[in-house]
């Protein structure tokens, strides 16, 4: 008996550890490795030329979305090929490209490439032979006139009247909501695109404006302008910028003695402007940052922390993911989603697919059945906080513990 | 049917071929790279017309570009204009900037070389910001979808593949007539000198404004189709720095002093840059690239095609010389000095800010003879050959040539009138060999009746013998360029080429006339400059210090030369410190001192004269 029970007791211990065994290694047996001939991603990054060093947050981020979705099920089972070219920050090369990856190269399915110029560049191509193409970073929606070309980026169909709503709602909240507002730009399409937009909405809300200024893109010598600015003093200033523009345009204005009272910035280089003693408080446009709420998305802990490890590896300056990768991996997971939900590879099916369903991503639900083929708007506005950037508004999305601060 | 016809059927079967590629439904992707090839050969082959050609090296063929681009972009999204249509206005408005920038720059003669090149660069951020600040434009850029592209060719990538070869094959086709022409070979002596060519008969001012002209309209017309191309036009993207910096790496490294070099150069560039588009090896790639770019400019500093050239030159010549047609000679033409007063000076004031040079010198010099103008230093005597030779205009005071006026003239109109010089220190084009230095001054030289004759003379040779008859004894490349030459208003360019090799013959440099001038020796540099002048068939000459630095026999030789060509009727004007030559050559001498005449008279009378021999002299040369 002792024996027996002893026998007994054995065999429970070994299927108990078999089962155990059987019940941790259930995900991976039922999720089938894809197989068969690779399904061919192709498009095209801006690797070299003056987009070099944003597009290379793009190539990291698909790298890591190629091996998560090979790490599932592939498209249909099969695993993805990305055929990544460089288009050396050149629409017209980007043009050339994408025909040369559907002509001769043949690949099954494209990848917008990054900006805007290359982007409409690259959609001409796409339309004519009626590939499905899906972008992250073209910030005027409303010259997405090819039917099957979709955002990956939750900009909404009128980022220039939503956007500037969601500033000036913001706004109303400081407890001396700012009754005037000055707007500089940087004549860079996109930027100019939502300044504009700034302009009208603010008015239309009461806020005057009683400057507005545009620069050009690229502009090194704030000193002439922060003058002005300081001789409007406003009680808000809005910036258009790009890259290190918002930072210069701190410095001159601090060498005046001036620190502006609330200031926002469109599009700047994030590392620099939060570590900057210029940033502190600066807001700025977003979709999404690495903490709660978004964190607990699906995915996003694994993807933020991959994301760290190859950006520090590649030896970027701010290893930290953004907005800016999300786009891309907000790409994959709507290719993959509409390829396996379409189970098909035909353009026409994938599009289809795309203007009927709504698509988990890294940035939320997506939906594609609005104008332009875009869905419904989620920009955010984060602010420098101890020199990190925190999600401030709307508050249901702010970082946890995290308040807007007025100046 | 010889090599030239081969080469012109292999140039119309390949136009054939490549203009109607698309018909062969290629994949796309042949279609447009070979578009953006046609692209960057097209422009740099229009910035070498001015810049490869003449010298005047831009930085602002983006500007040109530029504008041709906004034009057909806004001409077909904000008024409706038929894409074809907008074409011509692409080409003709960049032509016209390009015309009211030259007519400015060009008159400045500091603003040539790195200045030049400064300003076109700034005329391309001017214009820049003028389409930026402007509807134009405005900032946000031009989305150019909606506009229709005609159905020339069975795909949208196939009409702008024709577009771009349409162009392509016009841009090449104007550098060759460019370069097979007077228009040509004026920008190669701009290029080299422009004091110089100016002083030879070039009209420079009109020439580089021609040149720039057309550079700018072949730039404009292919940015109105690159607009297409491109389809979302942004400033920031037409008027970058890579496209003139690219321009003019493909025209360096293909040879911007060739016709067909920049297109090699742009067709090599462009193929390297899409050999390495691979993601993976994108930065190796452009590092790859830059050190291949390196090296062939490194390895090939004219370029790539003057070196082809140069290798297929010295194989030539290992090649024994076909027999050559014997020169006509010149006929002595000797007349004595006439009482005809062919230069007249009255009252010559030439100032520079508070500096006097010339202080109102009346002097005489009559048809036939040889005035030796002496002086000591300072005096004036070079500035009165720059103001007679027009390279200085005159601050008050009058000369005339033959009763004529001519006193603020510009030079190269001096210089068809019959006027020619030489320089104290020899200033040959010195990219042009001894021929074509000589063949451009005999087509751009005198334009009227010449006192010189054909038929017999003498001929300095080596080591100063002279002879009665002479041959063109050259290299066998004079022959394959004789058709090259361009062809001068009532002479054929053969005719051209025999009274340059004659006049190469007769100043004893026969044998040279493939060699550059920096292959010559002093000497034989002084005389090339005697040769230029002569081939001008001028009727006054003027020699600035022809004789120093010679030895004793090389001036016996250029004396013996200087009689000669007195004796096919020139009058000559010969500035001169060496005074054994002057006395031995003049009719009569004139003495500059302080910037007025001094003494004028027989040599020998002149020299004896105490006040002279005070003030320059020292001691009397004869006793």
């Amino acid at each position: 008996m002792v024996d027996r029970v002893g026998a007994w007791r054995r065999r429970r211990v070994l299927a108990g550890m078999m089962g155990g065994a059987a019940t941790l290694a259930a995900p991976g047996l039922l999720r089938a490795a894809p197989s068969g001939k690779p399904v061919r991603v192709g498009g095209t990054l801006s690797l070299t030329g003056f987009l070099a060093q944003t597009a290379m947050l793009h190539k990291i981020a698909s790298e890591i979305m190629i091996e998560e979705i090979n790490g599932r099920n592939g498209l249909l089972g099969r695993p993805v090929e990305y055929v990544l070219l460089d288009d050396q920050s050149k629409p017209e090369v980007a043009r050339s490209l994408y025909e040369k990856l559907i002509t001769v190269d043949k690949v099954d399915l494209i990848q917008g490439p990054y900006a805007t110029a290359p982007i409409l560049a690259a959609m001409g191509v796409a339309q004519r032979y009626g590939k499905v193409m899906i972008q992250s970073s073209m910030g005027i929606p409303k010259l997405q006139t090819y039917d099957r070309a979709f955002p990956a980026t939750p900009f909404g169909s009128e980022p220039d009247v939503t956007y500037p709503n969601v500033i000036l709602d913001a706004m109303a909240t400081f407890p001396a909501p700012p009754k005037s507002m000055v707007i500089l730009t940087s004549k860079f399409p996109s930027a100019q695109f939502m300044a504009l937009g700034m302009k009208a909405q603010a008015e239309k809300r009461g806020v005057k404006v009683p400057l507005y200024l545009e620069y050009e893109s690229g502009n090194r010598d704030f000193g002439a302008i922060a003058a002005r600015i300081k001789e409007a003093n406003a009680d808000f200033l809005w910036v258009g910028s790009l890259g290190l523009e918002s930072n210069l345009l701190l410095e001159a204005l601090r060498k005046l003695d001036y620190k502006p009272k609330n200031h926002f910035h469109l599009y700047p280089a994030p590392g620099p402007l939060a570590v900057s003693a210029d940033g502190d408080k600066a807001l700025c446009s977003t979709f999404i940052e690495p903490d709660e709420p978004f964190m607990s998305r699906p995915g996003m802990k694994r993807i933020a922390a991959e994301y760290k490890e190859k950006a520090a590896k590649a030896n970027l300056p701010y290893p930290t993911i953004d907005a800016q990768a999300c786009g891309m991996v907000a790409e994959w997971q709507i290719l993959e989603a509409a390829v396996n939900g379409a189970g098909s590879l035909e353009d026409e099916k994938i599009a289809a697919w795309l203007r009927k369903n709504r698509v988990d991503t890294i940035y939320g639900k997506a939906r594609f059945d609005g104008p332009y083929n875009h869905g419904d708007a989620a920009q955010l506005i984060k602010q420098v906080q101890n020199k990190e950037w925190k999600v401030v508004w709307p508050k249901e999305l702010a970082a946890p513990g995290v308040k807007l601060i007025a100046s | 049917m010889n090599a030239n016809g081969l080469s012109r059927l292999g140039a119309v079967v390949a136009i054939g071929v490549l203009g109607f590629l698309p018909m062969a439904r290629l994949p796309a992707f042949y279609d447009s790279f070979l578009y953006l090839v046609f692209f960057w050969v097209s422009l740099s082959t229009s910035w070498a017309l001015l810049s490869g050609f003449a010298g005047y090296f831009s930085l602002g063929h983006a500007a040109f570009f530029g504008v041709g681009v906004y034009v057909t972009a806004d001409l077909t999204t904000k008024f409706g204009w038929p894409f074809l249509a907008t074409l011509p206005v692409a080409a003709a408005l960049p032509a016209l900037l390009a015309l009211g920038v030259g007519a400015i720059v060009f008159r400045l003669r500091r603003l040539r070389g790195e200045l030049f090149a400064l300003l076109t660069l700034s005329v391309t951020f001017v214009i820049a910001t003028i389409i930026l600040n402007t509807p134009i434009d405005g900032g946000g850029g031009i989305f150019m979808s909606a506009v229709p592209l005609p159905n020339l060719m069975p795909t949208p990538t196939g009409t702008i593949y024709l577009l771009g070869f349409i162009l392509c094959v016009a841009s090449l086709g104007i550098a060759w007539k460019v370069v097979h022409s007077r228009l040509g070979m004026g920008l190669f002596a701009i290029h080299d000198d422009e004091d110089v060519a100016e002083a030879k008969g070039v009209p420079t001012l009109r020439y580089k404004l021609i040149a720039f002209a057309l550079s700018a309209a072949i730039a404009g017309a292919v940015g109105g189709v690159h607009a297409m191309y491109v389809g979302f036009i942004t400033v920031s993207g037409t008027f970058e720095l890579t496209v003139p910096l690219y321009v003019v790496l493909m025209s360096v490294l293909g040879g911007a002093r060739s016709w067909f070099g920049p297109a090699i150069g742009a067709a090599a560039i462009t193929a390297l840059l899409y050999a390495f588009i691979s993601g993976g090896e994108a930065m190796v790639g452009r590092a790859i690239v830059g050190v291949i770019l390196i090296a062939a400019i490194l390895w090939l500093p004219d370029g790539f095609v003057p070196a082809v050239k140069q290798w297929l030159a010295k194989r030539r010549r290992a090649t024994p010389p076909p027999a050559i047609a014997e020169v006509a000679p010149v006929m002595p033409a000797i007349k004595p000095v006439s009482d005809k007063v062919l230069l007249e000076v009255r009252g010559a004031t030439k100032r520079f800010g508070g500096l006097q040079a010339l202080g109102g010198v009346d002097l005489d010099v009559r048809e036939g003879e040889i005035l030796g103008l002496v002086g000591p230093n300072g005096s004036g005597k070079t500035t009165l050959i720059n103001v007679v030779s027009g390279f200085y205009p005159l601050t008050s005071g009058s000369v005339k040539v033959d009763g004529i006026e001519i006193g603020n003239l510009p030079a190269h109109q001096i210089a068809r009138r019959g006027v020619a010089r030489t320089y104290q220190i020899p200033r040959p084009f010195v990219n042009m060999t001894v021929l074509e230095n000589v063949v451009l001054a005999a087509t751009f030289g005198m334009e009227h009746s010449s006192p010189f004759k054909w038929g017999g003379g003498s001929v300095i040779r080596d080591g100063g013998v002279m002879s009665d008859t002479f041959d063109a004894a050259h290299d066998p490349s004079v022959g394959v360029r004789r058709r090259h030459l361009p062809r001068r208003r009532g002479r054929s360019a053969s005719e051209i080429r025999d009274e340059a090799l004659h006049w190469i013959g007769f100043t004893g440099l026969a044998g040279k006339e493939e060699a550059l001038p920096a292959a010559l020796n002093l000497h034989e540099r002084k005389f090339l400059e005697l040769a230029r002048a002569l081939a001008a068939k001028p009727r006054l000459l003027l020699l600035d210090e022809v004789l120093s630095g010679l030895n004793p026999a090389e001036v016996d030789n250029a004396i013996r030369l200087v009689r000669a060509i007195r004796a096919q009727g020139a009058t000559i004007v010969f500035v001169e410190h060496l005074m054994r030559a002057v006395v031995e050559l003049s009719d009569r001498v004139a003495v500059l001192n302080e910037g007025k005449l001094f003494a004028l008279g027989a040599p020998r009378e002149v020299m004896r004269d105490p006040r002279v021999v005070s003030i320059y002299l020292g001691k009397a040369y004869a006793a």
